[in-house]
């Protein structure tokens, strides 16, 4: 995953400030939702490109102070809380795996975004939270999308939906061991060939990894996670801390 | 692959923390809460950086008040996203500033609209040099966008403070858009260099 930046790449700059049209933005946050190194790449330029706004700085007209504070006083707060499910739910036995699927559908858009926008949000309106939707829409939607619930060895579990039609599959993780700096957790496509780097994930918030997608899965795939160095490694270095037959 | 490596952007966050940036993260921590207070206060560090922001995008007064008005609103619904962890309060507002203010020229200006404006791109980094404003920061920058090359410092500046897509870049500056993408990014790591070593 280190090396030479593959040709998406190069745009990351373009990305940090905004200058990709809609569908080489959409190819680039496919990369970065790969890419282990570029979220943190991504939030190095951004500083910098806050610098450019520092820059820009103009006093703005004196009434929009009172107009935003104004508007403020009336616009519902969004809730960093609610956007994660309680890992103390696991299972959900009770519940069918289609019900299960819609609930993740609305969680894991909110969670990719999250993944997708390192220094931040997805504001309303952009397209971008909606295409970052779309790139998981076809595991949710695909009318084979299982959802498998496992333990990993050490601590922590996995809620992996994978859908052999759209040979692509989502990963998040609860609960999982902290990592020191230099390292993360990386995740394999252990198949009949060469174990396949599938993406770093990203650091944990509240316990809990932004989703990945893995795509590229071909019959016969398990999926394996391991420790690496957190620039990722090309083959797994340390034992598999799961391998799920998918 | 050595080249890659001595441009390849490591981070390094509170090297680029601007004045103030700390608190006004703690600030930001504050109004996830619903600090109306906390709010006010940020509003009164970052509006400054935001307005004029949106304002070099979008180049109408009152279009730009209004997208400010809209760029602290999502700030105050969505306070509780930002994570001091992933960078400063300043860039997280300001990535949702500069979104906003592109999204908005895209979505309302018409191509042969911009295509007509294209002749006064040169303006662009004029501004930075000679707004009225003659704040510390803005002397950091200009001092460091003339140690770009001319091609980094055009295409950072027309894609940051125009909101040109690097298509449109290339096609201003007649050279390939593969180009304009790699300037783009090695030209704002060596401005991150350059800022980073002012400080």
């Amino acid at each position: 995953m280190t090396g030479r930046a593959p040709e998406p790449h190069a745009l990351i700059g373009a990305y940090a400030m905004d200058a990709l049209d809609r569908a080489a933005a959409g190819r680039f946050e496919r990369h970065l939702a790969r890419c282990g190194e570029c979220a943190s790449e991504l939030a190095g330029l951004r500083e910098t490109t806050a610098r450019l706004s520092a820059a820009a700085a103009v006093p703005p007209p004196a009434r929009l102070r009172g107009r935003v504070l104004a508007a403020s006083g009336h616009t519902a707060q969004r809730r960093a809380e609610s956007r994660w499910p309680s890992p103390a739910r696991g299972g959900g036995r009770s519940i069918t795996v289609a019900a299960a699927l819609v609930a993740a559908v609305a969680v894991i858009a909110v969670l990719v975004v999250v993944a997708i926008r390192p220094a931040g949000p997805a504001p309303g309106g952009p397209a971008a939270g909606r295409r970052a939707g779309l790139a998981i829409a076809a595991v949710l939607t695909a009318p084979d999308a299982r959802m498998l619930d496992v333990r990993l060895r050490t601590r922590g579990r996995a809620t992996v939906i994978m859908s052999a039609r759209a040979a692509a599959l989502i990963f998040t993780a609860s609960g999982l061991a902290a990592l020191p700096r230099a390292r993360g957790y990386e995740l394999w496509l252990v198949g009949p060939g060469r174990d396949r780097p599938a993406g770093m994930l990203p650091r944990p918030r509240h316990g809990m990894t932004a989703p990945v997608v893995a795509a590229g899965l071909r019959p016969g795939d398990r999926l394996g996670l391991t420790v690496e160095p957190s620039g990722g490694s090309g083959r797994p270095t340390s034992a598999m801390l799961l391998l799920v037959t998918l | 692959m050595v080249v890659m490596e001595t441009v390849s952007g490591r981070r390094s966050p509170p090297r680029h923390r601007v004045a103030g940036g700390a608190s006004l993260a703690g600030l930001l921590a504050r109004t996830a809460r619903g600090d109306q207070d906390a709010f006010a206060a940020a509003y009164d560090q970052a509006a400054p950086a935001l307005y004029g922001t949106v304002l070099a995008v979008i180049r109408d007064p009152f279009l730009a008040e209004e997208v400010t008005q809209e760029v602290f609103l999502e700030i105050w619904r969505t306070a509780a996203r930002y994570d001091q962890d992933r960078g400063s309060a300043l860039a997280w507002m300001a990535t949702i500033a500069h979104r906003r203010a592109v999204d908005r020229v895209r979505s309302e200006q018409r191509a042969a609209d911009r295509d007509r404006r294209a002749a006064t791109h040169a303006v662009a980094y004029d501004e930075v040099a000679e707004s009225a404003e003659h704040n510390l920061e803005r002397e950091r920058v200009r001092r460091c966008l003339k140690w770009l090359t001319e091609l980094q410092r055009e295409a950072v500046t027309l894609a940051y403070y125009r909101g040109r897509t690097y298509r449109e870049v290339a096609a201003l500056l007649g050279i390939p858009a593969g180009t304009v993408s790699t300037r783009m990014r090695d030209g704002l790591i060596r401005l991150r260099d350059c800022l980073g070593a002012a400080r």
